[in-house]
């Protein structure tokens, strides 16, 4: 499984910025299995560039090629394939549904492309510190404990691309390296790779591919 | 594992709104009773006023003549071949033919058995269009027998007026064929004597009538009339009170005969009045469809949030789009079904405690009633489905 990017520029980013990027306007190709950290700071494109691999947006020019295929050409059906069985996303702004309970939050993504049990999100709850939160409102958590709900929701699906936009920027370092530690298992799991995009590098992620927007 | 519309439920903003959800699903209701309840006396004010008199083959013949008022006394009222080709070929008719009179001047005197003598008429017609003809009424040139069917109206009218008036004796049907009569046919080449004699009585014509050829061949000899065009014109159709028919023949200013009509203008407009009713039916359908779609797009917008965020995370847009429309499907077949039953039960009552159980109508209803509720349930469906999908692909 390969992701490539060719020569792609977002059309709202400033030329001096994409010529300084060892990304954009780039021949870059991601495989499998891989560790690749994107660092970048604020403004460089670094969610544009998770939301254009997840294909949220299509405001850039190039392509973007899943194991040959444009995924600019996806239709709705498409993209629902693919977000359901070949790429997993964290963004940057957790995306939960604030009304429902957090277990009901992690459980109609994983019914939807079911990979594990229900009874491991209760384990993987408790990994992570919020194992006495499943039955409360998303939206009466803490920002810390909705990201650890955002990064357990990502793990409940088949994938071979697990995108990270900042996952860890409301967690502590404790908390941060238990939550590298089970996304870790779960992509060498389903030797998957990782794509990790934040301001820094992170200590405790060994990527292979570091790329500088 | 299945997914189904239990799953996503608590995502969707569905309990607001509540009032007009449940007008629109009476709205419907009431809508689809009226459309299916429409047809369904459609139906039975055709069967109802169908003529199906026991002689009738399952055809009405019609007799057609020209009115004659007060302004056009002086015209020439028979019918050309022109006009009679025109009446043959009107929807609805399945044949016409004339009816042919004497041209020439005829007196009937019943000798010593019956004492009277009158001056009469004689007519012929298609034998296809005589409801009885026996082997008997045949005549050949040089034949002084002359074989009559007679209309059981003027027999009618021979033994409760005609006879008592002149101390005649009455006459039976079975008895009419053991009477002959002296005919005498007269005009300005001669005169000829024959016996008539009475072989069968038609429920269907009002006249008297010989054979079409002793007609032609009297008329030819006898004659003292140039003009061969019928003054009266039987027509043989499915339905005598087919509103096209009694609307041309109006325009026409032909006249027919009341009885087999009588029931024309009113079917019209019972019909019209169902026809009304019908298109009631189908605009408050239409405005409960309206209504319900309302709900819908405001429920999607109500939940757009989520169900924006159901999408991004992976949740197919068909899917969505055929889940939450099958949500209703259960209310739609309940509405529809509920309202067939409804309509079969007051077509039900109305055959048997209106009209008696009368065997022109079935208890039961018409099938293309239930086939209207099956299309009707259908479009429901189909619109819902169509107009969710679009809601949530605009998304």
């Amino acid at each position: 499984m390969q992701i490539k990017l060719q020569a792609v520029k977002p059309t709202f980013l400033e030329p001096g910025k994409i010529d300084r990027s060892q990304l954009w306007n780039q021949l870059v190709g991601f495989e499998s299995g891989q560790r690749v950290q994107v660092v970048a700071p604020s403004g460089s494109g670094k969610t544009s560039f998770v939301h254009f691999l997840y294909g949220l947006r299509k405001d850039y020019t190039g392509s973007i090629l899943y194991d040959g295929k444009d995924i600019s050409q996806f239709n709705a059906e498409d993209f629902s394939g693919w977000r359901q069985q070949k790429v997993s996303v964290v963004f940057q702004d957790m995306r939960l549904f604030m009304q429902q309970t957090v277990m009901e939050n992690l459980e109609i993504k994983r019914i939807l492309s079911p990979y594990h049990k229900e009874s491991r999100i209760t384990d993987m709850a408790t990994r992570l510190g919020i194992g006495n939160k499943l039955d409360k409102k998303c939206g009466t958590c803490s920002y810390g404990e909705q990201q650890r709900i955002a990064i357990i929701r990502s793990l409940q699906q088949p994938f071979d691309f697990l995108l990270l936009d900042e996952p860890f920027s409301h967690l502590d370092e404790q908390n941060r390296s238990i939550a590298m530690q089970l996304i870790e298992e779960e992509a060498t799991e389903r030797k998957a790779a990782i794509i990790l995009a934040d301001l820094k590098p992170i200590e405790y992620f060994k990527p292979e591919i570091t790329l500088f927007l | 594992m299945h997914l189904s519309f239990k799953h996503i439920a608590a995502f969707l903003v569905t309990d607001k709104n509540k009032g007009s959800r449940l007008l629109s699903y009476f709205g419907l209701g009431i809508g689809v009773l009226l459309l299916l309840c429409s047809i369904q006396m459609y139906i039975n004010i055709n069967n109802l006023l169908q003529n199906k008199s026991a002689r009738s083959d399952g055809y009405d013949y019609i007799s057609v003549t020209k009115t004659i008022t007060n302004d056009n006394m002086s015209e020439d009222h028979s019918f050309t071949p022109a006009e009679l080709q025109e009446l043959k070929t009107l929807p609805g008719i399945d044949d016409a033919t004339p009816l042919i009179g004497n041209k020439f001047l005829i007196k009937a005197s019943g000798g010593d058995a019956f004492p009277f003598s009158a001056d009469m008429f004689l007519e012929s017609i298609d034998e296809k269009f005589i409801d009885t003809v026996p082997p008997t009424f045949t005549w050949k040139e040089g034949q002084d027998l002359v074989p009559m069917i007679l209309s059981s109206d003027y027999l009618e009218l021979y033994n409760s007026v005609f006879a008592p008036s002149r101390d005649l004796p009455q006459v039976s049907q079975s008895m009419i064929s053991s009477v002959m009569i002296q005919l005498e046919f007269y005009g300005p080449n001669g005169s000829q004597k024959f016996r008539g004699n009475v072989v069968a009585v038609s429920d269907r014509i009002n006249s008297v009538l010989v054979p079409t050829n002793l007609l032609a061949w009297a008329n030819q000899k006898f004659g003292n009339s140039t003009n061969a065009n019928p003054a009266r014109i039987f027509l043989k159709t499915k339905d005598a009170n087919n509103p096209q028919l009694l609307n041309f023949l109006q325009q026409k200013n032909y006249g027919v005969n009341k009885d087999k009509t009588k029931f024309g203008r009113v079917k019209q407009v019972l019909q019209a009045i169902v026809s009304g009713l019908a298109g009631f039916g189908v605009l408050v359908i239409l405005l409960a469809m309206l209504l319900f779609s309302f709900y819908l797009q405001l429920m999607i917008a109500r939940s757009k949030d989520n169900l924006q965020l159901l999408l991004t995370i992976g949740y197919s847009p068909k899917w969505l789009s055929k889940t939450v429309s099958k949500r209703w499907i259960p209310v739609y077949v309940g509405i529809v079904v509920v309202a067939l039953l409804v309509c079969a039960g007051l077509h039900w009552g109305f055959q048997h405690f209106v009209m008696n159980d009368r065997t022109a109508l079935s208890p039961f209803i018409h099938w293309s009633v239930v086939v209207t509720a099956l299309v009707l349930l259908l479009l429901s469906i189909w619109v819902n489905y169509r107009l969710v999908k679009k809601s949530l692909y605009s998304l």
